[in-house]
């Protein structure tokens, strides 16, 4: 090698290793430190464009010289679509009317969102305002994010929005979820809307094998066992289940087997008709009836086997493949247009309907339990040292007003979406239908919608779900009909349960209580009037359920929902 | 590491160079020449140590936090104190022999099962004439280690599935019952080290064909000369010439014994099989990173940490004593 080449080898080598050390030694890349703005001076800007009393316009000074940075972290309406991109329309308004520099980021739902905030948290690095996610519990992610004095209360910034109080902070029962120690600790958003799943069935097949529609949970067996072994789809191969469902995650049989635990009047994890003694509803022997004849089911294969181990996804890929003769599910995901046409396609001839409250197991059976509140918005305590507080208050209620609501839920007037003579959102006669906001290429330029822009009028309601005719079969197709069924059936009221403290030892409890659940429903662990008392003493013993019910009650005494 | 490391002739080489009568001064003359004559190598090392200080070295600090009740706004330095509370707690859980159990169980196994396979994999690959053969083997067999565990599991799922798993449709052909190998607390130890041994031994075939191409041609061809066969020469020159790489591996290996795939675990398990696949670190999950718990996350891994350490040590000079290699 000649020295000109030796010491051009050199020079490269030696320029590698700065290149590498420079690069592992760079700050990750931060924004520019966000302009503080004082508060009082904030307070005082217009709060929102349609602000009942219009404020006076504001004067040249009043606009600070640099916009405020705002990171917002929530996940996204859609998963499958990205987050809008960086020269989004919403962004530019923004910028443009509020003075703010809003950066949006979308967080995983499930458990990778909670590890997200979890770790940020634990780095004290949470953004200035976020979606408080959690899979257990959301209040509980908010006392805990409060015990480690990481977020601020909003009381003052409520003040800041009257329009969005009005629209979407109107129910103090949820607001009340999200106080601690007297002192609001985050946001309660407006729920998508509420008792929205429930049990259907096909109703072809129940045709071509000659059944009734059950209205017991016998008659219910009776037909997934048809349904399993008759061949209901007549394609000569066995490969259809009575029932489909997964696990969620949660508790027991999760939600989507709640039903069948509602048939014997206990489908939430605590017994919320039992006043006098509230705990597990383990507890309760009508449990132990459901567990029974849900074991039942399972050994006789009527239900997917693979329900254990699948997520919803692989569930929401197998029904539409005509896998399930019966099955719990959302509403919309079910029968709205962007769903519905996969079984469609597959099942011209296919037929799903509605089922109510199965009947006959005990006096009082429930169609499910609901608890659920909206999503749980929180200000990071560093954000509000940062005075940024009124800063987040004006883009929320901006979110609220006329412009935000119809620019951040259904995208850019006439070319996304139109209004009808009655103001309603509408997709008919755009020049470019794959323009229409809910079409799914447009989906990512509203993946706020479901988590902080949506408040459930009527109008929005109806353009959310439309009615419409399928593509394949030419059938007319009314999700609303299935939601106004779904959410007029018995439902248990749980809500108080968002109340209900995790034990520190939750991770062990819900492992054990959910293992030996499994282990007595799949059959792998004999069940028996004595070993389900077994297993009731050894929660108790081993994990210290007794413990949690105890507190539990406390919890619930606190806020006067049970009698001290 | 050379193949001689640990051997008497390298000892006494060591015991010459730091002969105690050379002064310190002239010692440290000669070392900063010889530092001087290789500075470009010292040079180049200095972008692989900087990232072993800076990730692997200054977080050590933060490890305190296992012995603190961990308040992120305080910090590491301002948590206050609680001993060794967090420890208390994770061997006070009630899973906590289970779970020490379960992932000792999966590490054997990788090592005993796994590792004889890697071997055996790359002696072949390393014996085979066709050079054609010899890339499709080995990009074939490195391929799945490039796919993620999540993509494994539908994988495995379309196997294994009871519903529609091509296994279960073949034995449901055959007339038996269909077996929930994933869910089944019988199969789902099997499944983990099976389906590991699947991904990760074409990838772990490297280091052995490395080591095999490192041994010097002459003796082969002298040993052919002198008539041994084929198995003769694996025996007597592939296999000693590999003994290093293979010392040097199961060191490292024992001192990751607490360390399981979390990935595979965390896509694999399910509740029914908790019992035989939870192990340390999908316990620290649930109860540490989504709990909140970050002091007890930190104990349990400081714990492994140690528990790694004095492996390693004790397993370094078990084999510089037995096998006369080591790492160290």
């Amino acid at each position: 090698m000649s020295t000109k080449t030796t010491r051009f080898v050199k020079i490269a080598l030696i320029a590698c290793a700065l290149t590498l050390i420079i690069a592992a030694c760079a700050p990750a890349p931060t924004a520019v430190p966000a302009p503080t703005q004082p508060a009082a001076a904030a307070a005082t800007q217009p709060a929102a464009t349609v602000a009942p009393t219009a404020p006076p316009a504001p004067k040249p000074t009043d606009t600070p010289a640099k916009p405020v940075d705002i990171e917002l972290w929530a996940q996204a309406t859609s998963t499958q679509a990205p987050a809008p991109p960086d020269d989004w329309v919403g962004y530019k308004t923004i910028r443009e009317k509020l003075n703010l520099n809003l950066k949006y980021v979308i967080i995983p739902t499930g458990q990778d969102g909670e590890t997200k905030i979890n770790a940020a948290a634990a780095a004290n690095a949470l953004p200035d305002f976020f979606q408080a996610v959690s899979t257990t519990n959301a209040r509980n992610k908010v006392i805990d994010l409060n015990k480690q004095g990481l977020i601020a209360p909003v009381d003052d910034l409520l003040k800041l929005m009257p329009n969005r109080a009005k629209t979407h902070y109107n129910n103090p029962a949820s607001l009340a979820m999200a106080k601690i120690d007297g002192k609001q600790m985050a946001f309660v958003e407006v729920p998508n809307l509420p008792r929205r799943e429930g049990v259907v069935i096909r109703k072809d097949w129940l045709d071509k094998l000659g059944l009734k529609m059950p209205t017991t949970m016998d008659e219910l067996f009776a037909v997934a066992k048809a349904f399993t072994e008759k061949d209901p789809d007549g394609n000569g191969k066995n490969d259809t289940y009575g029932l489909g469902g997964f696990f969620d995650g949660t508790w027991g049989q999760g939600n989507r087997f709640a039903f069948f635990f509602g048939a014997y009047g206990v489908p939430d994890t605590w017994d919320w008709d039992n006043t006098s003694n509230f705990g597990l509803a383990v507890r309760n022997p009508n449990f132990y009836k459901a567990l029974v004849e849900f074991r039942k089911w399972n050994e006789s294969k009527v239900i997917d086997p693979d329900w254990a181990t699948i997520n919803r996804d692989e569930f929401r890929i197998r029904w539409p493949q005509g896998r399930y003769g019966i099955m719990w599910e959302d509403f919309c995901a079910l029968a709205c247009v962007a769903n519905y046409p996969k079984f469609d396609n597959n099942f011209p001839n296919g037929e799903w309907v509605a089922l109510p409250t199965m009947k006959g197991a005990v006096a009082k059976p429930y169609y499910n339990s609901y608890g659920g509140l909206g999503s749980f918005f929180a200000v990071s305590k560093k954000a509000a040292d940062a005075g940024k507080g009124p800063a987040i208050a004006k883009l929320l209620e901006w979110m609220a007003s006329p412009e935000g609501y119809y620019l951040l839920g259904f995208g850019v007037e006439g070319v996304n979406y139109k209004l009808d003579k009655n103001g309603a959102v509408t997709t008919d006669g755009l020049s470019d239908p794959t323009k229409a906001w809910n079409h799914e290429s447009m989906a990512r330029f509203t993946q706020m919608r479901n988590q902080l822009i949506y408040d459930n009028n009527p109008n929005e309601v109806l353009a959310r779900y439309p009615d419409f005719v399928t593509d394949k079969s030419k059938k007319p197709m009314s999700p609303m009909a299935f939601y106004k069924f779904f959410s007029t059936q018995t439902w248990q009221d749980s809500t108080a349960g968002n109340l209900i403290v995790n034990p520190s030892n939750r991770a062990d409890l819900q492992r054990f209580y959910n293992e030996n659940f499994q282990a007595f429903a799949l059959g792998t662990k004999p069940l028996t009037e004595q070993t389900w008392a077994d297993f009731l003493k050894a929660l108790d013993a081993n994990v210290k359920a007794n413990a949690w019910e105890e507190s539990a009650r406390k919890n619930l005494q606190d806020a006067g929902i049970l009698k001290k | 590491m050379s193949q001689y490391a640990g051997t008497p002739a390298v000892a006494r080489v060591r015991r010459a160079r730091a002969k105690p009568d050379v002064p310190l001064a002239m010692r440290v003359q000669r070392l900063a020449r010889a530092m001087w004559k290789h500075r470009w190598y010292y040079l180049l090392l200095i972008a692989p140590l900087t990232y072993y200080l800076i990730f692997r070295y200054i977080p050590i600090w933060n490890a305190q936090i296992a012995f603190k009740d961990f308040f992120a706004l305080k910090g590491v330095e301002g948590s206050p104190w609680v001993g060794l509370q967090h420890f208390e707690a994770f061997f006070n859980s009630f899973y906590f022999s289970e779970l020490i159990v379960n992932t000792v169980i999966f590490s054997l196994a990788r090592l005993i099962l796994g590792m004889p396979i890697a071997i055996i994999l790359a002696l072949a690959i390393h014996e085979s004439r066709f050079l054609f053969f010899r890339s499709l083997v080995q990009t074939v067999t490195y391929l799945p280690h490039f796919l993620s565990w999540v993509i494994m599991l539908g994988l495995l799922l379309g196997l294994l599935s009871p519903s529609s798993g091509m296994i279960n449709e073949m034995i449901k052909a055959a007339g038996g019952q269909p077996i929930a190998f994933l869910t089944s607390t019988a199969w789902f130890r099997q499944v983990v080290v099976l389906s590991d041994i699947w991904k990760e031994t074409g990838w772990s075939t490297i280091l052995y064909l490395a080591a095999l191409l490192g041994i010097s041609p002459d003796l082969y061809e002298a040993a052919e000369v002198d008539g041994a066969s084929r198995w003769r020469r694996i025996w007597h020159i592939s296999l000693p010439g590999i003994v290093p790489v293979i010392v040097l591996i199961t060191l490292l290996r024992l001192g990751n014994i607490l360390d399981v795939s979390f990935q595979q675990i965390w896509v694999l398990y399910s509740v029914p099989v908790y019992s035989v696949g939870d192990i340390i670190d999908t316990w620290v999950y649930r109860s540490g990173v989504l709990d909140f718990q970050f002091s007890l996350a930190t104990a349990v891994g400081l714990f492994k940490g140690v528990i790694g350490l004095i492996l390693i040590l004790v397993a370094n000079s078990v084999a510089k004593r037995v096998a006369q290699q080591s790492l160290f």
